[in-house]
């Protein structure tokens, strides 16, 4: 796409509740790691912002593999959330992203819950040295309650929100997992618990088989599908929270490659988005889909950004069927 | 620092055993000019919202600065696209990614060992060493099921790069597994005192067994590994490679593809 006249006129800056975003494009957790690695692609301060690889009180060495299988306009994972640790995070990545000047999102997690408020805490003494957000993510299992996701019981992610929360001034923002059956009710519970905003959505519990070895293709069975595969779940729960709360900010993913996707989960509710699996094989493509959105809230005649959220129209009703000889 | 750039499909050359040798070229010199044998690069076709990650090919030749090779055969829908490519056709391309094979030592012989689409690093390392007039520092084992897995066979003749061929069915050179002419000619250096090391890339069970030679024996061994990678960059994680030291896995793309024999942790 070139970009036709006006593109540059848009006003792309977005306000995410208390977090001011030069632009609505960031980068999603576990597909940027701690951004360094793209830097040689991109230039990162054209970012609206980016969240880390997710980041635990310890040091984490992952799962065996094989890890990873590519499905239809997908793939699966099951990383086992590696990750340097809170202290590395600290002294030696959050450096570099605070000289970038955008918004940083710590994505982190907990095996328990005082792990969970003990990552809140330490993350949350970052708050002067570029941490913008933490991202929390709850599609965990709790070790100590047998593996039951937080993620999945509004009760038990309002009480992990809300003390999370009250040991940092910075942002909480929930990552909610879709593998639940009413994602409103998780959304309305994180919320009430003083949440920030939520995104929306993590990866969809999958799997994939190989029938000639009679063995699934990842060695933890099951793993998270992303990718284009996702989009439809995305933007309809994305649509569905934004409905539901409208005063909550959603930061919207599932299988962004293109303007128009971010377009339509603006439109769907969200007041940013994270491109997630696009970058593999594209390094910078956060930066094209920015600017292809640029072109397309030009052309369609959006003079801010901010006017695309939740802008969707329902498509007019039919006139009501009357059956043969009622009139 | 690495670089994603668009290459031509120049050539796409049907060879035996089902494999096709892909000319690249990104009509401009580009960073494959300085690649190492082992070092690999991510390439993808235009394939929209479908087969999204770039696949890893190990390059099989460096012609000059903008133009380079890798050599494929059918084995998903990924590779079956590239298959039907002509010349003309666009690709993405990152890379040279990872970490080749030590450089050509002329004071050690390095035994290298291929199978079936594990040749490139290895033909690519015989051409370097025969560009360094190091031809008699390389020897060539390689293997494949029948005749028709042995492709290119003739570069190694023109540099003079010592040679045996294995086939299983007998149809061509030694009937059998790289492995007994491999044991043969680790037998024939220890009588001699002679000093070797193993280069290795092919099938996994395949690099296990020479693995398992290579230590048993107590010979330097390298191994070009290859797993499931949708980055290529060191972000995805995926391709762990279980490892023995500070940590349970290592990194094929940043850490690897090349690893020493005794640094992978394989039962």
């Amino acid at each position: 796409m070139t970009p036709s006249p006006g593109a540059s006129d848009v006003d792309v800056a977005m306000d995410f509740g208390p977090i001011r975003l030069k632009n609505p494009l960031m980068t999603a957790s576990g597909c940027f790691a701690y951004g360094q690695q793209f830097a040689g692609f991109m230039d990162l301060r054209e970012l609206g912002g980016l969240s880390t690889k997710g980041i635990s009180p310890a040091p984490r060495f992952g799962n065996p593999l094989p890890r990873i299988y590519e499905t239809a306009s997908g793939m699966l994972n099951s990383i086992g959330l590696e990750n340097v640790g809170t202290k590395v995070f600290l002294e030696e990545k959050l450096p570099f992203l605070n000289e970038l000047d955008i918004s940083v999102w710590v994505n982190f997690f907990g095996t328990d819950f005082e792990s969970y408020v003990d990552c809140a805490r330490t993350l949350g003494a970052g708050r002067d040295r570029g941490v913008s957000a933490l991202e929390m993510n709850i599609s965990c299992p709790n070790i100590k309650k047998g593996g039951i996701e937080f993620g999945t019981v509004p009760e038990v992610a309002h009480r992990l929100t809300k003390a999370c929360a009250e040991v940092t001034d910075v942002p909480i923002v929930v990552k909610l997992t879709p593998n639940v059956a009413d994602i409103v009710g998780m959304a309305q519970a994180v919320y009430e618990a003083g949440a920030a905003g939520v995104s929306l959505i993590n990866t969809i519990t999958g799997m994939a088989i190989d029938a000639r070895k009679r063995r699934p293709r990842l060695a933890t069975t099951y793993g998270g599908l992303s990718g284009p595969a996702i989009k439809p779940v995305a933007l309809r729960m994305v649509h569905q929270v934004h409905a539901a709360l409208p005063d909550l900010p959603i930061c919207g993913m599932g299988g962004i490659y293109s303007g128009e996707d971010a377009l339509e989960f603006l439109m769907a509710g969200a007041s940013c988005v994270q491109v997630g699996t696009a970058n593999f094989a594209e390094p910078p493509a956060a930066l094209r889909v920015l600017a292809e959105l640029k072109v397309l809230l030009a052309s369609l005649g959006f003079a801010r950004a901010e006017e695309a959220v939740g802008s969707l129209e329902s498509i007019p009703p039919e006139p009501e069927y009357r059956g043969e000889g009622d009139g | 620092m690495h670089a994603q750039f668009p290459v031509q499909v120049s050539a796409n050359e049907a060879l035996t055993g089902g494999y096709f040798r892909l000319t690249l070229d990104a009509g401009k010199p580009v960073a494959t000019e300085h690649t190492r044998p082992g070092q690999f690069v991510m390439l993808r076709g235009p394939w929209g919202r479908d087969l999204l990650n770039g696949r890893a090919f190990s390059v099989l030749e460096v012609l000059d600065a903008g133009r380079f090779s890798v050599l494929a055969k059918v084995f998903g829908r990924g590779t079956g696209l590239m298959q039907a490519m002509e010349p003309g056709d666009e690709m993405s391309c990152l890379g040279p990614l990872g970490n080749g094979f030590p450089a050509v030592d002329a004071a050690v012989t390095s035994l290298l060992v291929a199978g079936g689409v594990g040749l490139p690093p290895l033909h690519l390392y015989a051409r370097v060493a025969a560009r360094e007039g190091a031809a008699e520092a390389v020897e060539m084992i390689y293997g494949g099921r029948t005749r028709d897995d042995l492709v290119l066979t003739e570069d190694l003749e023109a540099w003079k790069v010592p040679r045996v061929m294995t086939t299983e069915d007998g149809s061509r050179g030694v009937e059998g597994r790289v492995t007994a002419p491999l044991v043969e000619r680790l037998d024939r250096a220890a009588a001699r005192g002679e000093s070797v090391r193993i280069l290795s890339c092919g099938p996994t069970p395949m690099l296990r067994a020479v693995r398992t030679l290579a230590l048993e024996r107590g010979v330097e061994a390298f191994l070009c590994l290859e797993e499931q990678m949708a980055c290529g960059y060191g972000v995805c994680l995926g391709c762990a490679v279980p490892v023995h030291g500070a940590r349970p896995y290592a990194y094929c793309c940043t850490e690897g593809p090349v690893f020493s024999a005794r640094e992978v942790r394989w039962a």
